[in-house]
């Protein structure tokens, strides 16, 4: 059931609450019980088929982690190999789901094999499932996790506002919630939880989904090898980084005012991350828990042990500034690139996303190259700072919205197609229109490339209108987060202690301005709510 | 050695890290306070103290420590033993 639908809104969650609300006032176990039920069957709203897969999965979990509750401290070598165990488990689930079919593909192709693919169905929402369960584990044989029940881990897995595509949470910041929850209504909670809901219904009907609509023709025929100019490429790749930008921050407000509804805050998991001045900076801002997990369970326990192997072997581990060439491949590079390698298959079987995943890899290895040698070339860092940053900025918007092409594009070679567009290997174009008005000055604009457009001219001053609204809003506007910040909107969000003009113009208060100000965002959502349409993240 | 000789060496240890000569640490400061302080550097910092005092930290404790100062507990009790 989607988020953006009517038989959601109107159907499902005013059931749900209602029922949670009136069970909460007289036993709050059964109110939970309530919830998990509830989240089993907006999970199976789709397929119940997929009810029969993730159940066993979570009771096999469930088991493993009472193994590792009882070895961890008397047994650490049992519970180590039940921990891989566990970990193998899930990333096989994931694997025969999600990679069976790629691998094969790729085998049959490479060698001339003719493995047959089948047509597996993808468990909604499996790729987020699978991490927070590996984490679950990992946190159990750490000693991290104490006291739990089946009830409590299956309202953990389940809690549908997350269940889906996120964002990715720890039982550890969960549970204490759960326990404290009164399970009544209460107004302050809603308040905050439809203002998170409608505004991301908004960014995702009103702003996203248009967008969509107005690129997918591109990327059809950079599919098709027409190869696109300059004005189209960087429409279809400005257009598609606003997209998901707004696709995906939607998606977010969206989880976050459900949890809310409940009394549930969510961790943030989106922060702005188009207003980054570096690479390292916009992955602390997109996707926060997907960094988050990636980098407590794989890139630091990575980066530790191989920097004791080679400190075991006395050859030179990093150093700061005095880091060798070799010690900054084996320690920073390499986990570095291989974690965004993870990161890139991690959201889709294909070589589009590992080929993105890699280029992030390789941006973040630059990054910390220019992070150690900049001190030598300019000590003085607040000079650095304060006049380098709008460059800092520049680079790594445009090295995000390069990348994004490649999340987009059908296939690699149609992303190559359009980088050679955008840098202008094809011209440019402007819509005829302009062009046939230009006499003896479209003559000449022609003999340097620049040619009438394809794309209707309506279309592109659409588009061209859209992205500039669209940026206005991602770079200009205080986020949701900053908005509601008095409110703490997402788990351990706190007000600035200097807010800029913006965001005070802006704040967020429980009174007549912002209740009108929320009918209009929210009544033009559910207007445009109709032909479905699926959120982006909900694929992987 | 005692803590604050710790955390000067922390300190000394940040600034390489990050290139940053004008940090200042003290037992309260929070990763959020440093520029620059992302989890990357984070590790990095982690594996240039664990080098210098000769320790080695458990991977549950690397992700938990809430402050500079749990770290510096941690270096004391580490090398106490």
């Amino acid at each position: 059931m989607l988020f953006n639908s009517y038989s959601f809104i109107f159907g499902f969650l005013p059931a749900v609450l209602a029922g949670f609300y009136l069970l909460g006032a007289r036993n709050r176990e059964w109110a939970l019980l309530w919830l998990t039920a509830a989240s089993l069957v907006f999970y199976a709203w789709w397929r119940p088929v997929n009810v029969l897969l993730i159940a066993p999965s979570i009771l096999i979990n469930f088991a493993l982690s009472r193994v590792l509750e009882r070895t961890s401290e008397a047994r650490p070598r049992l519970a180590r190999i039940t921990l891989l165990g566990g970990i193998a488990f899930n990333l096989c689930f994931l694997g025969y789901f999600k990679y069976l079919n790629f691998f094969a593909g790729s085998l049959n192709d490479a060698f001339g094999t003719h493995f047959v693919l089948t047509q597996l169905i993808l468990p909604l929402g499996i790729s987020f499932i699978t991490f927070q369960k590996i984490a679950f584990l990992v946190d159990v044989q750490a000693g991290r996790v104490s006291r739990f029940s089946i009830r409590d881990y299956a309202l953990f897995v389940l809690f549908f506002p997350q269940l889906i595509a996120g964002p990715i949470v720890h039982y550890r910041e969960m549970m204490p919630q759960f326990r404290a929850l009164s399970c009544r209504y209460d107004p302050d909670n809603v308040a905050v939880g439809v203002t998170l809901f409608f505004f991301g219904l908004a960014k995702k009907l009103l702003l996203a989904d248009p967008m969509s609509r107005l690129i997918a023709p591109l990327y059809g025929q950079a599919a098709a090898g027409v190869p696109q100019s300059m004005t189209e490429a960087w429409i279809a790749a400005l257009g598609f980084t606003l997209q998901i930008y707004f696709d995906f921050s939607g998606y977010t407000d969206m989880a976050l005012g459900l949890a809310r509804f409940f009394g549930i805050k969510l961790p943030p998991n989106f922060n702005s991350p188009l207003k980054a001045g570096s690479i390292i900076d916009f992955w602390l801002r997109w996707h926060i828990t997907l960094t988050r997990f990636l980098t407590a369970y794989l890139y630091n326990p990575m980066t530790l042990a191989l920097t004791r192997r080679r400190m075991a072997r006395g050859k030179a581990v990093y150093g700061g500034r005095n880091t060798t060439i070799p010690a900054f491949f084996s320690l920073l590079a390499m986990p570095t690139i291989l974690t965004m390698f993870v990161s890139g298959i991690w959201h889709g079987a294909g070589y589009t996303y590992i080929l993105w995943g890699v280029l992030h890899g390789l941006l973040l290895c630059v990054n910390h190259a220019w992070r150690l040698v900049r001190p030598r070339i300019w000590p003085n860092a607040a000079v650095y700072n304060r006049r380098m940053a709008p460059v800092g900025f520049v680079l790594t918007f445009v090295s995000v919205v390069f990348g994004m092409v490649l999340f987009r594009a059908p296939t690699a070679s149609s992303a190559v197609m359009l980088w050679k567009g955008m840098t202008g290997a094809y011209g440019a174009s402007l819509p005829q229109a302009v062009f046939s008005r230009l006499g003896a000055a479209g003559e000449w604009l022609n003999t340097i490339g620049v040619h009438p457009a394809w794309t209707s001219g309506s279309v592109l001053l659409e588009a061209t209108v859209r992205i500039g609204v669209l940026l206005a809003i991602a770079l200009a506007m205080p986020n949701t987060l900053e908005i509601l910040a008095p409110y703490e909107p997402a788990l351990g969000v706190k007000p600035a202690k200097v807010r800029p003009l913006a965001v005070r113009a802006l704040a967020w208060t429980p009174g007549r301005t912002w209740a009108i100000g929320l009918a209009g965002i929210a009544l033009a959502g559910i207007l445009s709510l109709g032909e479905l349409s699926e959120f982006l993240y909900w694929q992987f | 050695m005692n803590e604050q000789d710790i955390l000067t060496g922390l300190t000394q240890i940040l600034r390489d890290v990050l290139g940053d000569d004008t940090i200042e640490l003290t037992m309260d400061t929070l990763r959020a306070d440093v520029p620059d302080w992302d989890s990357f550097s984070y590790i990095n910092f982690i594996v240039a103290a664990e080098a210098e005092y000769g320790i080695k930290f458990r991977i549950a404790d690397v992700e938990s420590f809430e402050n500079v100062g749990a770290v510096v507990k941690a270096i004391g009790s580490a090398r106490a033993r």
